[in-house]
């Protein structure tokens, strides 16, 4: 446990100092749910479709399982479930390889879009409410192209997962 | 190349820019070569490699401040030279003589220094340079040969002054290299004390001198230029013996390996002592017995120790595990007054050898030519030949080749499928290494253990060309060196009661690996007193770990000493003393799923075989289907698996069901309750039942059916999901999906603690 949460509080400070300079950059834009996200372009590694996913038992309903990459086991989650919108796969489903401090991960979104630019001048810090998900996974809000994109940090939104992942395993051990 | 000399060097940093980046280089190479060869004293190799290691920086751009950079060099190469003016500059043929005379001239400073002759310290101390840690590299040399006029030995034996404090790492040291460097030395060090082995059974063999003198050169070299100066002193005082006993100017005997294995030894010490430093605050103390030892070395008198250094017979010791305290003991009886070490080892001298590193000799050394390679990237091509493999079989089981006119396509991908499947051997046998460096480590670990006991024991490797997984050989090492350790103290009797039972003197522990369907097996043998049957029923009785030995083999009562209350014990000694930490041995051994076994007679001696898989990769398991999912079982875990008749079953109240067989009552253990499968078999009458786990605590596992027994690839689920509770890992199967390794004694304890009566759906919904 307190290797765990001392990794959550470095993921914490590393993502702080990496906020801190700038949020401009290319984001990869994806949709879940009718709305459109944003996902820094440096912590993607690849995009593939969605395939067959081995689950995990004992696992939070939002860790789908995990699935073979090239030879390599990667732990999968489902967004959708994760900011509780129900899991829903359609045909334009797929999974976003994330590299995240020498880990791979993948995600599972609705759609990807494209691949934006934006200026800082165009990231406003997130509202405290009202955009449907928790804020603290939002780095900001980012208006490109005439839309709104919430921008992820992805590292927040994994290692919570990690924590409730852990506390779920905790809850049945004991 | 015409040697550059300290004077050059000088002059040529005085006409050379920070700019000149290619004559800078030379330069630094040049200065490197000056530290490494002997070409400056000894006492201004540390100076001339930091103007080397200060120089390097400048020429690679990562100086901060070019000019003070440029100045440091200059105070270096100016204090290399002060430190090697007013000495005897007679270049002899030999560098090494010509370093040796140097360090001579040091030891008179330093006796000065320690008060001997008070009125001499002022003018002799300015010569010492100013780094303390010279002042403990020309510590006490004193071989009676060259300086019995200068200094006296016995004067010079209880030297005080010097530098004690413990290092630290140097600020400016190269943390990308250290790693390197101690890997290199490790791996010097290793040969050497092979050579050393090698050495003693063959006092004459040259080649197996200068091995061990290059590798105690290297060490010095690189860690000179390291700035790791405590350690370049002490392989030099090695390497000077070494070097004595190379010009024939003393003979190897056994005092001079003694000296020569204990100098291997603490070299190792302080490589680990870098190690910790560098991973941790940087600080480096002084091992135990560092200083004694570096006083032995140095004052090594042929004459006085040639019938043997008395080392280590500290007899009535019941440390079976000699940590460096005890070099420190028997180092520091050493380094005392004189009289007190004229006496001499017993004289049939133990000769511990490996007869095949003694007939092969040392052609071994150099035949192959290696490369490093880091093991990630050694993982990931392993991980990408198994892709290619499922990828090629999915293509030749592709419903194209089903109607057969594609015979042309299907000849070629019948060729391609070969060279995948050479490949894929190949890339398992790239991991694969052979058991030579362990057993080797092992000849010493005979010899030192019966030098300490006082036995005479020959020892013989066979087979040691076998090859193993490269991560089994680390875990099967400590395993290994507890066995042959008991092995020569417990098993191998005294020479004397030997010969009273009408054996030969001279002991044998034999250790020989080899193939044997599809395993790898190490055994090791020995001709001593014997495992007891009676006493070990006796002890385990008492011990409450059986009842009665009815109806159990020999091999059962003696698998009885790997039982933990076993070794925990007291000293179990009176039972031929197997046992002391045997069930550390077991678990290490399991840990890489190795399986051992005793047969032994009384009398006639032990032999412990050890079955290892080939490679810890690969895990031969059972696919099962639960609903619709697939789980591998390990194969070590399964016992039988059958198709339950109903008369079998019954429920137990409180207890959950149970099945019956022969006898035996044991839980049924849901695996799809447990993990939460759909569409899976309900009543067990419609499953097969697996039994599992150890001993009196089987468990029947409910699968729906078995798909077959394969071998996988077992990889962690990534380190994203951390320990999941119940699996130990996954596998990429046939078909290119993942499929989880059960961890079965974890899943048994994990069905005990939870309540899995009814599936957690229906629970819910209830």
């Amino acid at each position: 446990m307190s290797t765990q949460s001392l990794q959550v509080m470095n993921s914490d400070t590393s993502s702080l100092a990496t906020l801190a300079p700038t949020r401009a950059g290319k984001y990869l834009t994806f949709y879940l749910a009718g709305e459109e996200y944003g996902l820094e372009i440096l912590k993607v590694s690849e995009i593939i479709g969605l395939q067959p996913i081995t689950r995990v038992p004992r696992m939070p309903e939002f860790v789908r399982g995990v699935i073979n990459l090239r030879g390599k086991v990667i732990p999968i989650t489902d967004l959708r479930m994760k900011f509780g919108m129900g899991a829903e796969d359609s045909e334009d489903s797929c999974i976003i390889v994330v590299q995240m401090r020498g880990i791979q991960t993948g995600i599972v979104v609705d759609r990807v879009s494209e691949v934006v630019a934006i200026a800082e001048a165009d990231i406003e810090d997130a509202p405290s409410f009202g955009s449907g998900i928790r804020t603290e996974f939002l780095l900001g809000i980012g208006k490109a192209g005439g839309r709104v994109k919430l921008l992820l940090d992805i590292d927040k939104v994994l290692a919570t997962a990690e924590i409730a992942a852990l506390q779920d395993a905790q809850a049945h051990a004991d | 190349m015409s040697p550059l000399n300290l004077d050059d060097a000088a002059t040529l940093l005085m006409q050379l820019e920070a700019t000149d980046t290619a004559d800078l280089a030379v330069l630094r190479d040049a200065l490197t070569d000056l530290a490494f060869e002997n070409r400056v004293p000894l006492r201004a190799q540390p100076h001339v490699a930091r103007a080397a290691r200060v120089l390097g920086s400048v020429v690679n751009g990562t100086a901060a401040d070019v000019s003070a950079a440029f100045a440091e060099v200059g105070q270096a190469i100016e204090a290399a030279m002060k430190a090697s003016e007013g000495q005897v500059v007679e270049v002899g043929a030999d560098p090494v003589a010509h370093a040796m005379s140097e360090t001579v001239g040091g030891a008179t400073a330093i006796a000065v220094a320690s008060g001997a002759t008070p009125s001499l310290t002022l003018a002799l101390v300015d010569e010492v340079p100013p780094t303390p840690v010279v002042v403990a590299t020309a510590a006490v040399a004193t071989p009676a040969l060259e300086t019995s006029a200068v200094v006296p030995p016995v004067a010079a034996a209880p030297a005080v002054a010097r530098n004690r404090q413990e290092d630290r790492l140097p600020d400016d040291a190269d943390r990308d290299l250290l790693p390197d460097f101690l890997t290199e030395s490790n791996e010097c060090i290793t040969n050497s004390e092979a050579a050393l082995l090698q050495l003693e059974a063959n006092p004459s063999d040259e080649e197996a001198v200068n091995t061990v003198f290059r590798a105690f050169h290297t060490v010095k070299g690189t860690s000179a230029f390291l700035g790791l100066t405590r350690i370049a002193e002490f392989a030099h005082e090695a390497e000077s013996l070494l070097s004595r006993v190379r010009d024939k100017e003393i003979a190897y005997t056994r005092g001079c390996a003694d000296l020569s294995l204990r100098s291997a030894d603490m070299l190792k010490a302080l490589l680990m002592v870098v190690e910790k430093a560098l991973n941790g605050d940087g600080r480096m103390p002084i091992p135990e017995g560092f200083f004694e030892l570096l006083d032995a070395l140095a004052g090594y008198d042929p004459a006085r120790d040639a019938d043997g250094v008395q080392l280590a017979v500290s007899s009535g010791s019941d440390d079976i595990f000699p940590t460096l305290t005890d070099g420190a003991d028997d180092a520091g009886a050493l380094s005392g007054p004189v009289s007190g070490i004229a006496v001499a080892r017993k004289p049939e001298a133990p000769v511990a050898q490996s007869a095949n590193n003694a007939s092969t000799g040392n052609s071994g050394s150099n035949a192959d030519a290696t490369i490093r390679v880091r093991t990630d990237r050694l993982d990931r091509l392993i991980d990408m030949v198994g892709e290619l493999v499922i990828a090629q079989s999915m293509i030749a089981g592709d419903d194209t080749f089903g109607s057969g006119t594609q015979h042309e396509l299907l000849r070629k991908v019948t060729h391609a499928g070969k060279i995948v499947r050479e490949l894929q051997d190949l890339s398992m046998s790239m991991r694969m290494v052979p058991l030579r460096p362990t057993f080797q480590k092992l000849a010493r670990v005979v010899r030192d253990t019966a030098t300490k006991a006082g036995k005479t024991v020959q020892f013989v490797t066979d087979g040691d060309e076998v090859e193993i997984d490269r991560t089994m050989v680390d875990r099967l090492g400590d395993p290994l060196v507890h066995m042959v350790r008991n092995a020569v103290d417990h098993g191998v009797e005294p020479p004397a009661e030997r010969t009273a039972n009408g054996k030969p003197g001279l002991g044998v522990v034999r250790l020989h690996a080899y193939h044997a369907s599809g395993n790898v097996v190490v055994e090791l043998v020995d001709d001593g007193r014997g495992l007891h049957r009676d006493k070990i029923v006796k002890k385990a009785i008492e011990k409450g770990l059986i009842e009665t030995d009815k109806g159990m083999t020999d091999s059962e009562v003696f698998n009885l000493i790997f039982a933990p209350g076993f070794s925990t014990a007291e000293k179990i000694t009176d039972i031929s003393g197997r046992g002391v930490g045997m069930d550390v041995v077991r678990r290490n051994l399991e840990a890489i799923r190795g399986r051992i076994d005793i047969t032994s007679a009384p009398g006639k001696g032990t032999t412990f075989s050890i079955r290892l898989p080939l490679t810890l990769a690969v895990t031969d398991g059972m696919l099962v289907r639960v609903g619709d999912e697939r789980f591998i079982i390990p194969l070590t875990h399964i016992h039988m698996s059958f198709r339950p008749e109903p008369s079998m079953l019954s429920t137990v109240v409180g207890k959950g069901e149970m099945v019956h067989l022969r006898g035996e009552l044991m839980p049924i253990l849901r695996l799809h309750r447990l993990f939460d499968v759909a569409n899976a078999v309900q009543n067990p009458l419609d499953g097969l039942l697996m039994i599992v786990g150890d001993g009196a605590k089987r468990t029947a596992l409910l699968v729906d059916e078995l798909l077959g027994q394969q071998q996988v690839v077992a990889k962690t689920l990534g380190d994203g999901l951390g320990k999941v509770a119940g699996v130990s890992g996954g596998a990429i199967l046939g078909d290119g999906r993942v499929g989880l390794i059960l961890d079965v004694n974890e899943t048994v304890a994990l069905a005990q603690s939870t309540d899995c009566s009814a599936p957690r759906h229906e629970r819910e919904a209830a």
